[in-house]
């Protein structure tokens, strides 16, 4: 990966030292007006257009008002705290090149990559850029066990998913068709001349652009296949592991044809550049998009918002902000029933925010994330962790058991600021326990620590 | 909470359910007895679960099970040339039941030590597949378990799905509380894509939480939620756990008698009997037997071989003595990754191999045969190194048992390239 400028890696060094041996520490001040629960659309759009409020964010949103927060959640450029920069920056799979990140044992590098999206996700104030994140990285799925992957992943994230979240799409395709961590997975890298393999061609297809039924034939594959043959990744002696390299003596030089377009013969590497243009602006590509977005969403497939967010797409040169911004300005999108189960993921980091929580993001939480089987960056198959409700339901036991050991300070290197909370904002949390675990409004009389296990456990919050 | 799994003791053929509630409002136990058919009382369920749910149990020898030393090809001479030490004499060899085979067919014998299945194999519920197994060459552990959980016959990229998760998604149910384990700590590949539970013991299914009010307030906002999905999902649970709270861990009497061996097998076994029981809705259990190895001193009618087997015999005739009729609802399959060499080597053990067993127990099963074709054991019949061909693609064993016992409609959903053929080891 690219190091970080030395400049600002000092500088966020000098706020290391100075929080060293101070790894709990509240980052976010509770506001002192926090009342939770009183701005439950606010609360339901945070949680669907970031990964939930934090206390007195949901009334602050109300007072800010959404187009300003979508407007400047869009650039998605605001400053991360320097809890989350010290934190990020001792993480070497941030810092180290992928050569490098080798001799590092692979489960540590795994845990790392894991504490990073979690970092991410709870602190940043990046909150719609950080859910795209979360959608991209599924989208454009990898399973980090299979061929080193891990070592190659953190610089995909980097250079595909995070670069380009609420950027241009085809520019992510191109990243994605280029990082080694994809080429190794969907086994491009041994995609050549005469032995062509179809894996990364057809998921390019049916995953990541056009869509299963995006119109493309097994000839549209094979075509693709042999315009990608030669992408492949640095594996020569003595040169750095884990760089794209194309391989002009494996690539096939002849005249191919894909989705109608002739592709001439000697065109080399842009072959393949031309297959990611073609595809990346292709219509089927647009439509395949929005039906996505609208599932991860919880929006109804109509045709008119299917339509809109296809020309949308289209209109832009497949920049991603503005479609975005149509999907989360929906009139439907904060509609109670517009509802998605929440990912483990998304219970575990809407949990820590919801209660003003901290967190190290490290292994005590990731086995949490284990025990509720959404393992990140361990999903096999390339589409990514499944939405669907079915796929979650049979996880209630380990996610009421995260719920209690929450509350009860059982997660090592994770916290929330229960007496501060407590003395802020007792009777509202118990209000909100009341509404969304019990179903009705009486105190019940549970204890503060009791109260939010029981909000966090209930059903209401498996839902985004 | 109610018991509303009551065990009784008795050999009948469970044909009804009748709600506890009846049972408690005066129904007598003769006009019990007759609605359930002629036979005594089996079991009384109160069900809230409409169907009777199948279970499918794998079982993965893992280290490469020696299938030639399991079911014994005596008709072969072959068999007997290469293993001068090692061989299982044929049944009708001089030296008592220990010291022989046990006949299956006339053809293949069964190892001494597997006698706790004999009478189950009499009569018809156990069957096996000889020279059965993937097309890895290989012959590494991981490279040719990695195939079989993932389904494959040879490798090929992209798939890493196992077949069991791919199963699990391609015939979705929600109505199940605990719909696939794996007994042990860890998630064997096959159940990749789904999201089995890996439980290290049934102690695992718990709330952690002591807090009888708080737990009740929890189960309150599940049942109140009803329609729900996760409302639905987490009544479910409940009523799971109430179940297994009953029939607990430490107390458990196993029906019929059944003695499990101490051993990670009859115990895992044990639990996944417990489960079937305790109705969460239970199709999928997997468990992991090691040790099988061989290389050294692999033994003969005794030792480190037949100690194996005997274990694998014993926990599965306690299953199977557990269950009682509730075992017609109950497949289980038993496979390994490979075979071993046919020569036995200089220090008494097998080489890694090709061709090794199935064994299929249970519901509908067409037992006490060896299925599938045999490729002999002739200089000529053996795979290039002197293993027995694998003739019989493991994957057709499986795709019968799904698509005839699980609702698969057919099995290539699982199995994308396999040219599907029923070797009819079941009904």
């Amino acid at each position: 990966m690219d190091r970080i400028d030395s400049a600002k890696a000092a500088a966020i060094g000098l706020g290391a030292v100075a929080l060293a041996g101070c790894e709990r520490f509240i980052t976010t001040a509770l506001p002192e007006n926090f009342e939770p629960g009183s701005a439950p659309e606010e609360s339901r759009f945070l949680a669907r257009a970031g990964f939930g409020a934090r206390p007195g964010e949901a009334e602050a949103l109300k007072v800010q008002g959404q187009q300003a927060w979508i407007d400047s959640q869009l650039k998605g450029d605001a400053e991360e705290p320097n809890t989350l920069q010290s934190r990020l920056f001792k993480l070497d799979v941030l810092r180290l090149d992928t050569s490098d990140l080798f001799d590092l044992p692979e489960g540590e590098v795994m845990r790392q990559l894991q504490t990073a999206a979690i970092l991410r996700a709870v602190y940043s104030p990046n909150q719609l850029r950080e859910r795209m994140v979360d959608f991209w990285v599924n989208h454009f799925n990898i399973y980090a066990p299979k061929e080193d992957g891990t070592f190659f992943l953190a610089r995909d994230q980097e250079t595909v998913v995070r670069k380009h979240a609420l950027g241009s799409f085809p520019e992510m395709v191109k990243a994605s068709a280029h990082s080694p961590a994809m080429l190794r997975y969907l086994d491009n890298a041994g995609n050549k001349k005469g032995q062509p393999n179809e894996n990364y061609a057809r998921e390019l297809m049916e995953l990541h652009t056009l869509g299963v039924d995006g119109g493309y034939t097994q000839k549209d594959v094979q075509e693709v296949a042999r315009c990608l043959t030669g992408w492949t990744v640095e594996n020569r002696f003595m040169r750095p592991r884990g760089k794209f390299r194309f391989d002009s003596n494996l690539h096939d030089t002849g005249e191919k044809h894909v989705l109608g377009h002739v592709i001439p013969a000697n065109g080399g590497e842009q072959d393949g550049e031309r297959v990611l243009e073609i595809v990346a602006m292709h219509p089927s590509t647009a439509r395949h998009l929005a039906r996505k977005l609208c599932r991860y969403f919880g929006l109804t497939e109509t045709a008119s918002r299917i339509e809109n967010l296809t020309r949308t797409y289209l209109d832009n040169q497949g920049q991603i902000a503005p479609v975005v911004r149509l999907v989360v300005e929906d009139a439907e999108f904060t509609a109670p029933e517009s509802r998605v189960v929440k990912r483990p993921f998304d219970l575990i980091v809407s949990a820590i925010r919801q209660f003003g929580g901290d967190t190290d993001g490290r292994k005590p939480l990731i086995q949490h994330l284990d025990a509720m089987r959404q393992p990140l960056l361990n999903w096999p198959m390339p589409d990514g962790f499944p939405v669907d409700t079915e796929a979650w339901e049979t996880t209630l036991l380990a996610r009421w058991n995260f719920a209690l050991a929450l509350s009860e300070d059982r997660i090592g290197g994770t916290s929330i600021p229960k007496r501060e909370l407590e003395k802020k904002g007792k009777d509202q949390v118990a209000t909100l326990a009341a509404k969304l675990a019990l179903n009705r409004t009486e105190e019940q009389g549970f204890s503060f620590t009791k109260n939010i296990a029981l909000c966090v456990a209930s059903p209401d919050f498996q839902w985004r | 909470m109610t018991n509303d799994w009551t065990y009784c003791d008795g050999n009948g053929k469970l044909t009804g359910r009748i709600s506890r509630r009846n049972f408690l409002a005066g129904t007598s136990a003769t006009l019990l007895a007759a609605a359930l058919g002629s036979s005594a009382l089996a079991q009384v369920l109160v069900s809230e679960q409409p169907k009777t749910q199948n279970t499918l149990v794998v079982i993965f020898l893992r280290g490469g099970a020696d299938g030639l030393n399991w079911v014994v090809p005596y008709f072969e001479s072959g068999y007997y040339a290469a293993r001068p030490s090692l061989s299982i004499p044929a049944p009708n060899s001089a030296g008592g039941d220990k010291a022989r085979a046990f006949d299956l067919d006339g053809k293949f014998g069964l190892h001494p030590s597997f006698g706790a299945l004999r009478d189950r194999i009499g009569e018809g519920e156990v069957a096996f597949v000889h020279a059965c197994g993937s097309g890895d060459r290989t012959r590494s552990h991981f490279e040719a378990m990695s195939l079989m959980e993932r389904g494959l016959f040879r490798e090929e990229s992209g798939n890493w799905q196992g077949w069991l998760g791919a199963y699990l998604k391609a015939v979705p149910r929600s109505d199940a509380a605990v719909r696939a384990v794996a007994i042990g700590s860890l998630m064997p590949d096959s159940l990749t894509g789904s999201s089995a539970l890996a439980l290290s013991s049934l102690q695992d299914l718990h709330i952690d939480s002591q807090d009888t009010d708080q737990i009740s307030a929890l189960r309150k906002s599940y049942a109140d939620a009803r329609g729900d999905r996760m409302g639905d999902a987490g009544s479910r649970l409940f009523q799971a756990l109430d179940r297994l709270k009953d029939l607990n861990a430490k107390t458990y009497r196993p029906g019929g008698n059944a003695k499990y061996p101490v051993s990670d097998l009859g115990e895992g076994l044990r639990q996944v009997a417990m489960l079937i029981k305790a109705r969460v809705g239970l199709e999928v259990a997997c468990l992991d037997r090691g040790s099988w190895d061989t290389h050294v001193s692999q033994g003969s009618t005794t030792g480190w071989f037949a100690d194996n087997v005997q274990d694998v015999a014993d926990s599965l005739e306690a299953f199977r003595r557990d269950l009682g009729s509730g075992m017609e609802n109950v497949t289980v399959v038993v496979q390994t990754e490979f075979g071993r060499r046919v020569q036995e080597n200089v220090v008494l053990g097998t080489d890694h191999g090709r061709g090794s067993v199935m064994m299929v127990m249970g519901g509908g099963v067409r037992g006490g045969m060896v299925h599938g074709a045999w490729p002999g054991l002739g200089k000529e019949d053996l795979d290039e190194v002197g293993d027995l061909r694998v003739v019989n693609d493991y994957r057709n064993v499986l795709g019968e048992i799904l698509t005839k016992r699980f609702g698969l409609r057919h099995a290539n959903q699982v199995f994308h390239d396999l040219d599907y053929r029923t070797l009819e080891v079941l009904a």
